[in-house]
């Protein structure tokens, strides 16, 4: 994985995000298990996710995905919103087919 | 090679046994890699490299699946069954690449499996759509049908294909290797920016030779390729290719990826010394070996398809009456097509670019019509351009309203070959992990905004190209404008290059000042064209204008202040 895709700053905070092993899908690290939608994603303290990236990778379950890192979030945004623009179109997808955004129900699994 | 009587397919090579039983055990080999990796038995390390070599991506959003299109030619069977990949196995799209590919971007990886055994059905695959190794070979769009080709590539261009197809030497190069074969004096491959380029033409007695262009390539580093060789004789085309990629492979670097490609090497020692290391490589092989006799190009040339270039006397005056009486066809015709060799007939070229639309995108509708339309005009042939357009190569004079008729009723009409509208762009930010910036969307702003015809058409030739990183897909740096998308600090910026070229008046775009942020990047074209069309002289085209005044003159316009 690309490490500018896991570059922070100090302070701020970040979520958790891999692409599922049998799909590819965007996931996201969810209180219990990944999900699809970024709205259901755990939020870190950037001085906590580098241990919360290591754990994510070591959990019995990160064989069902691939690509473990962090993504910074936008401190001034409402929702859980990536900072970079990148991240914002791997969390609400691309932006010239709006009608392959990720479904925002909650799947957690 | 067998001699198995098989329908021969037009502008293709039929497959034979051994072809056939190859794709298939490859398939049985990836799905029992597949197998391996979801229950855990090779880690994503172990499997990357081998999804890689069936062209199996984790992009973006998903898997991506590229399919290889030998040379740009398919067939309405094959075209048909990328329609049911689409439809079944994707969110009913697929993506024709500048490398004369097609890309689907919603693959689960579950399913590839079963989607390369669907293709082996119709004698497709996605070996060395991906990895270091030489990737699918480029042709002319309008080989076979072209009034100014010297020669078919074609033949060539499967015989290196048949050679370096699973190649022992050639699976691991310092990097990725793209080959490109032109038959004709204008140069429609970008023959000058391949790892190596291709120019075929009769020899004194009638078999092909070929000039050797080796060392271009876009990307971080664009180099215009050097010539190494003039008028290699047909019999020593592999031995030579041989021993061009051999030197690669033995002197291109390995420790750093971006300066691994064969044009670094080139650069690096020289012209003359990469020549020499060839010419030596070349004289202790045994030639033998690799000679390419006329008997085995004949025998290749026999399982391609040949269409009955059969039309009525006046097939050319019928054209001529419907133009008259169509101002709209008219148009088409003189944007959309190319002259055929043979009086009776024309090439039509479709727009996958409609108005505001994204290039290369096509519906898997969409793929079934282009398919029917083969059938029923082109003899069941179909080619993809690298510009990301979709080729019949023969029409009849006479039906080319019919054919433009069913086009437009389907949006695959649009007027803009070679005009601003018809901008190459690569996927970009939307769905490729490594852009930087996202291409489509400024393609679609400009292709919105010129879309009026009369406006393109006064412009005139006018190539755009987009980029989404350094890596250079969208081939910027070979746009008369070219754009490259560049990130600073997680946000979009776009950096103007100027003059460059891909044909045979070829040169690299010169960047023309700092990168401009998304939201002022389409109105800052729109100034420099409005600049152009105020600066040029009768009949002169935005690159010669820009050659003859430089890049001050369009400096103002690009930077001014909103």
């Amino acid at each position: 994985m690309d490490v500018r895709n896991n570059r922070r700053d100090m302070t701020g905070a970040s979520v958790i995000t891999a692409n599922r092993l049998l799909d590819g899908r965007i996931v996201w690290l969810a209180p219990q298990g990944w999900s699809e939608a970024i709205s259901q994603a755990r939020v870190f303290d950037n001085a906590a996710v580098e241990d919360a990236i290591k754990q994510a990778k070591a959990a019995a379950d990160a064989r069902t995905v691939v690509g473990i890192y962090g993504v910074q979030l936008d401190p001034d945004a409402t929702q859980i919103t990536p900072l970079t623009v990148r991240e914002r179109i791997r969390a609400f997808g691309p932006s010239v087919h709006p009608d392959f955004a990720p479904v925002e129900t909650p799947h957690v699994h | 090679m067998s001699t198995d009587t098989v329908t021969r397919p037009v502008g293709r090579y039929a497959y034979d046994e051994v072809d056939r039983t190859f794709v298939s055990q490859r398939v049985a080999q990836f799905r029992e890699q597949v197998g391996r990796r979801v229950a855990g038995d090779l880690t994503e390390d172990e499997f990357k490299p081998l999804r890689l070599m069936n062209g199996l991506y984790l992009q973006l959003h998903a898997y991506m699946l590229r399919v290889a299109v030998p040379y740009g030619m398919m067939g309405s069977d094959q075209m048909r069954e990328l329609a049911h990949i689409a439809r079944t196995y994707d969110r009913d799209y697929g993506h024709f690449t500048t490398r004369q590919n097609i890309q689907f971007n919603w693959i689960r990886l579950e399913d590839t499996p079963d989607i390369l055994e669907r293709l082996a059905g119709v004698n497709m695959h996605a070996i060395q759509t991906s990895g270091n190794c030489i990737r699918n070979v480029t042709c002319d769009e309008f080989a076979g049908a072209a009034a100014d080709e010297l020669l078919d590539p074609r033949i060539h261009a499967e015989i290196l294909r048949q050679w370096s197809t699973l190649h022992p030497e050639f699976s691991f190069l310092p990097r990725k290797f793209k080959i490109a074969i032109s038959g004709s004096p204008h140069d429609r491959v970008a023959a000058r920016f391949h790892d190596i380029g291709l120019v075929a033409h009769p020899g004194p007695d009638g078999r092909p030779v070929f000039d050797v262009f080796v060392g271009g390539g876009l990307g971080r580093t664009p180099i215009i390729g050097v010539k190494l060789r003039d008028n290699l004789p047909e019999e020593d085309l592999l031995a030579y290719l041989e021993a061009v990629v051999r030197v690669y492979n033995a002197y291109g670097r390995r420790d750093n990826m971006y300066k691994a490609r064969i044009k670094i090497l080139v650069q690096a020692l020289g012209v003359e010394q990469f020549r020499e290391k060839v010419d030596a490589e070349f004289a202790q092989m045994n030639r033998a070996d690799y000679r390419l006799e006329p008997a085995i190009v004949e025998g290749i040339r026999a399982r391609f398809g040949i269409p009955d270039l059969d039309a009525p006397a006046d097939a050319a005056q019928k054209l001529e009456a419907d133009r008259k009486a169509d101002a709209r066809f008219d148009r088409w015709v003189r944007t959309n097509t190319h002259t055929h060799r043979h009086e009776g007939f024309i090439s039509a070229v479709v727009s996958i670019k409609p108005d505001g639309g994204i290039p290369g995108d096509v519906t898997a509708d969409q793929m079934d019509l282009i398919a029917d339309l083969a059938d029923a005009f082109s003899f069941g042939e179909i080619r993809v351009t690298h510009m990301q357009n979709v080729v019949l190569g023969h029409v009849r004079k006479d039906r080319l309203r019919d054919l433009w008729l069913r086009l437009d009723g389907a949006g695959l009409g649009t007027p803009n070959i070679g005009l601003v509208g018809d901008i190459i762009a690569c996927p970009g930010l939307d769905y490729c992990a490594l852009a930087n910036a996202r291409s489509i969307p400024i393609a679609q702003k400009l292709s919105a905004r010129f879309a009026n015809p009369e406006l393109q058409e006064n412009i005139g030739n006018l190539r755009i190209n987009i980029s989404g990183c350094i890596n250079a897909c969208g081939h910027h740096h070979a746009g008369h404008i070219g754009i490259l998308g560049v990130d600073k600090r997680g946000e979009e910026f776009f950096q103007l290059t100027l003059g460059g070229s891909a044909e045979n008046d070829v040169a690299i775009g010169q960047i023309i000042g700092p990168a401009l942020p998304e939201d002022e990047t389409v109105d800052a074209i729109a100034r420099l064209i409005d600049t152009y069309l105020v600066l040029r002289h009768e009949g002169e085209a935005f690159i010669e204008t820009y050659r003859r005044l430089g890049a001050a003159s369009f400096k103002d316009a690009v930077y001014a202040p909103a």
